[in-house]
């Protein structure tokens, strides 16, 4: 392992996933007061990372969505010497691009390139991030495709996105987390170019940077980058945005989306007040890769709903935000938040067996808390995830990504924390945790639904939901399950319903 | 900005051969690993590409079938739906007992289907090759599920069906293919059509049928990349595989007839969308020999990318298209050159519909300057070699060449046409397939707008 990192004004480090360097010198001459994190191999690419400690929650009241059109307009708008189609003339040929991503407490900036175009690359980059045009044009092309984000996308194009967010809105209501990033509409059309550039300015500053470079870079790279960098604004005159916790819902709070929908789209959270920083979340990591691993087949989840059940084709849970990169089955790196919550996703299931899965769902969570894991469950869920966390650093990008992620939690990357922690766990550590985190006073559900008042009634019942297979040999042992299930208390319910043109409206 | 996947520069042929790469004008490889194949006498490839990825495999199974073998009717959506059951377990590895391996070596696991390949793929510690042949031999020779296990899947295919029908582009992309093709199965979508998934519990019987016709050495190869060394791999290979019989069975795809004249659907969506305006050609198989498989390539970038003066004037100086893109993905058999604007409102369709025959139109009567063709050409490698950043997408560029073409050898013969390629090439694709004879297309629009 190799640990090659630098920081010239002194400020600490974290860097080092990985195999053979290739001899990259010392970064004598690197940003003054940017965080650098530098993550050296073999092969021809080089990956750039810049990590901007200002996200969705710095909108400003009545102006939600700045934060993210402000990293739009730097990733997908101009520079000062070029208008956005000669940036994008000028990637062309290298088949380049600088990807930008608000998120709720950063901004991520990132780019990968081969290091035969290093000198085009660098100094393109870094202009479209230190000095950008601000063209009316691309203000204008920008908010629109927001606001088309919020008005058509979400709303009436993806129904399990949909959910997702009114789980976040619904757990963060009156809160800097509770929207998109995209914004709101009314926020979106209440902004100004002025606005952006003043947010640019007062946000984009070196000491809210965080750097990352990987792979075939030299001291004449990170040459480039500081002249590139150059313009930034030094220090912010504005204190970070303080991010307060919010309380334990009550009983089972449910908001219905009612739209057209073939099929029923759910999510379930709950607040937690543990993040990476804390010893319990590598325990409750545990815990919750045994319930339900991402796009995996071990959690019981995704067993027992789709494997034994048929009822969908997925089911997951997670202990901290999770927004998948691409088709893979990893998160995006460097989603930096002070606040977390535990949540659960069932993609769509048939209309008539919603209940059921949502019923079915929390009864998988209150055995893991009530039973725990067998020290058999627990040995195989640790060693899997001891192997499975190396995989997220496979590409330049990605170690970027962890390593700046482990400076911003304070701890060492996420990879290692799990390797070096993982080890001694023990059993009854990880039971503990979920006992202490994962059972709440009450749970919020978001659904998605075509029949919102019916499923009100069945919801605030009380009456059993059994489910009715149209397949043939479901086990016995599933079908005295299922006894269990459709009878699972679901207490204190409140429905909300709330048509689908009223998201994200203000 | 979008990246094309594709192209690469890979020779090799001989069994057991270690090849190196050079491009033709003596530049560095865009595909900077070597490549080894040995083919066993069952037919089962084995393909290897070594290089340092520090103590990671990508470890792919490529099988040469997809939704295009769907010949029977009410059965489409086959592929797709075999490709979940060949997760459900033998006599040696049940279901469980399967998944507990892959937990234990910490693997990154699945598998996916398309219009011409299904492909299981993991990537995985480096020491655990041994396992890994082990497991997968075992499952794609003795498969063993009951009818049981049989539905609940085919429920779980529905879901899969369910999760992509609230968004407007799995509708568009189904009629597409049904209006563009008449014969051909490319006529339905891999997932296939709802009908047939909807009735896919009661196809216990063809699952065999489907199963022996298709798993067969002679249709697969096992595709490594990483830290691997090919004789070990291939002594591992023989010893799990080696007895495995071909099948020698296979079906007659009806081949689609050359288009008599312009089609057309119409869509509409029950809530507010962007108005969608598809436009699709019948074009020749991703076969690298034919000379206008690249030019369509370069072509596709010249009209219709993020610098042409289309897109510069559509989508960023008027902003009448919210989106403007094309696409043409390798396919066995002739497929389709499809090109798609979202429009800001719906009364702007018509003429961004105008523009982009205007566009072709001209792409047929101008050439392209040298300049920008040579853009095109650098564009092409480098988003080639910008791909290849970890184990399982250098695996992945290969497995397709193999599914595609059936020799990993296409990738370098597919760059070495596109250095090749000159503006009348570009020229002489855009007047031979877009023409209205051959064009198709379908609009999809909010209800209420109609």
């Amino acid at each position: 392992m190799i640990n090659t990192s630098y920081l010239r004004s002194g400020l600490t480090i974290a860097a080092s996933l990985l195999a053979s360097a290739v001899g990259i010198p010392a970064l004598a001459d690197g940003p003054a007061d940017a965080r650098v994190v530098l993550v050296p191999s073999s092969g021809p690419l080089v990956s750039l990372r810049l990590v901007f400690r200002v996200g969705s929650a710095d909108d400003p009241k009545g102006k939600e969505g700045l934060a993210a059109l402000t990293a739009a307009m730097v990733a997908q708008g101009g520079t000062k010497t070029l208008k956005y189609e000669e940036v994008l003339d000028r990637f062309f040929p290298i088949a380049a691009e600088l990807n930008g991503n608000c998120l709720k407490e950063v901004s991520v900036f990132s780019g990968d390139v081969h290091k035969d175009n290093l000198g085009s690359y660098i100094p393109l980059a870094t202009e479209m991030i230190a000095s950008p045009r601000f063209a009316p044009e691309d203000f204008d092309r920008l908010r629109e495709e927001a606001l088309d984000h919020l008005t058509k996308t979400l709303r009436g194009d993806n129904d399990e996105a949909l959910g997702k967010w009114t789980l976040q809105s619904a757990l963060y209501e009156n809160h800097p987390y509770g929207r998109p990033d995209e914004g709101l509409v009314a926020g979106l059309k209440a902004i100004t170019l002025d606005d952006v550039k003043d947010f640019h300015r007062t946000h984009y500053t070196r000491d809210r940077l965080f750097l990352g470079l990987a792979g075939a870079a030299n001291a004449e790279t990170v040459k480039l980058i500081e002249n590139g960098l150059s313009p930034l604004v030094r220090v912010s005159e504005l204190q970070p945005t303080t991010i307060p916790p919010v309380g334990p819902p009550r009983g089972l709070e449910v908001t219905i989306v009612t739209k057209p929908a073939e099929a029923t789209a759910i999510s379930i959270g709950f607040p937690i007040d543990v993040t990476r920083t804390d010893d319990d979340f590598y325990a409750l990591a545990v815990a919750n890769s045994f319930l339900g691993e991402h796009r995996t087949f071990n959690g019981r989840l995704m067993q027992d709903l789709r494997g034994k059940r048929g009822l969908n084709y997925g089911d997951y849970s997670y202990i901290e935000d999770f927004i998948q990169e691409g088709q893979s089955t990893f998160p995006i790196p460097n989603n930096h938040r002070s606040r977390q919550y535990f949540s659960i996703w069932i993609r769509p299931v048939p209309t008539d067996k919603a209940v059921f899965a949502l019923r079915a769902a929390l009864w998988e969570v209150d055995r893991l808390i009530e039973k725990g894991m067998t020290p058999e469950e627990f040995e195989a869920t640790r060693s899997f995830l001891l192997n499975y966390s190396k995989l997220w650093v496979q590409t330049l990008s990605r170690r970027l990504g962890y390593a700046i992620e482990g400076t911003l939690y304070g701890r060492k990357d996420l990879v290692t924390e799990l390797a070096d922690r993982l080890p001694k766990l023990t059993v009854d550590q990880v039971n503990a945790a979920v006992r202490r985190h994962l059972k709440p006073s009450g749970m919020k559900v978001a659904i998605v639904a075509g029949n919102a008042e019916e499923l009100r009634g069945l919801l605030t019942s009380g009456k059993p939901s059994p489910i009715v297979y149209d397949t043939q040999g479901t086990p016995q042992e599933i079908l005295d399950q299922d006894k269990l299930i459709e009878v699972f208390p679901l207490k204190d319910v409140s429905v909300r319903i709330v048509p689908v043109e009223q998201m994200f409206e203000k | 900005m979008k990246r094309l996947l594709l192209c690469a520069v890979a020779v090799f042929g001989f069994a057991g051969a270690f090849t190196t790469v050079r491009a033709e004008d003596g530049r560095p490889p865009v595909f900077p690993y070597p490549i080894r194949k040995t083919t066993l006498e069952n037919g089962l490839g084995v393909v290897s590409i070594p290089f340092d990825s520090p103590g990671i495999i990508a470890y792919y199974t490529v099988v040469r079938t997809g939704s295009r073998n769907e010949v029977e009717k009410g059965l489409s959506g086959f592929a797709h739906f075999f490709e979940h059951m060949m997760f459900r377990g033998t006599d040696k590895y049940s279901q469980d007992a399967y998944n507990d391996v892959l937990k234990s070596l910490g693997a990154d696991s699945n598998a996916f289907t398309t219009d011409d390949w299904t492909c299981y793929h993991m990537t995985i510690p480096a020491t655990a090759l041994a396992k890994a042949v082990e497991i997968e031999s075992d499952r794609f020779r003795n498969l063993k599920y009951d009818e049981a296990d049989f539905q609940k899947e085919a429920r779980a295919v529905l879901g899969e069906y369910n999760k992509s029908s609230s968004s407007p582009f799995l509708k568009l992309e189904e009629a597409l293919s049904d209006t563009a093709f008449t014969a051909h199965t490319y006529k339905h979508t891999t997932i296939g059509f709802l009908a047939d998934i909807k009735d896919m519990p009661n196809q216990y019987a063809y699952s065999k049928v489907f199963f022996d016709r298709w798993y067969r050495p002679e249709n697969c190869t096992i595709v490594v990349a990483g830290q691997v060394d090919h004789d070990v791999l291939v002594d591992l290979v023989k010893t799990a595989y080696g007895t495995w019989p071909r099948g020698g069975k296979s079906v007659e795809i009806p081949q689609e007839p050359e288009q008599d004249g312009p089609r057309k659907a119409e869509l509409t969506w029950p809530l507010p969308t962007l108005p969608i305006l598809a436009l699709t050609y019948h074009t020749p198989a991703s076969d690298p020999a034919n000379p206008d498989v690249p030019a369509l390539r370069a072509l596709q970038q010249a009209v219709f990318g993020e610098t042409s003066p289309l897109y510069r004037s559509l989508v960023l100086d008027e902003q009448k298209a919210e989106t403007l893109t094309a696409f043409i993905d390798p396919h066995r058999d002739p497929h389709l050159f499809t090109i798609l604007a979202r429009g800001r409102k719906v009364e702007f369709m018509p003429e961004i519909g105008r523009r982009i025959r205007d566009a072709l139109k001209e792409a047929a009567e101008k050439p392209v300057a040298e300049d920008r063709l040579n853009a095109i050409k650098s564009h092409l490698r480098y988003a080639f070699a910008g791909e290849l950043d970890s184990p399982d997408s250098v695996a992945r560029a290969v497995g397709e060449s193999i599914a595609i073409n059936g020799r990993p050898e296409a990738l370098n013969e597919l760059y070495a046409a596109y250095d090749r390629l000159t503006p009348a090439d570009l020229q002489r694709v855009a007047s031979k397939y877009f023409t209205a004879t051959n064009e198709t297309v379908v609009t999809l629009e909010t209800r209420e707008s109609k």
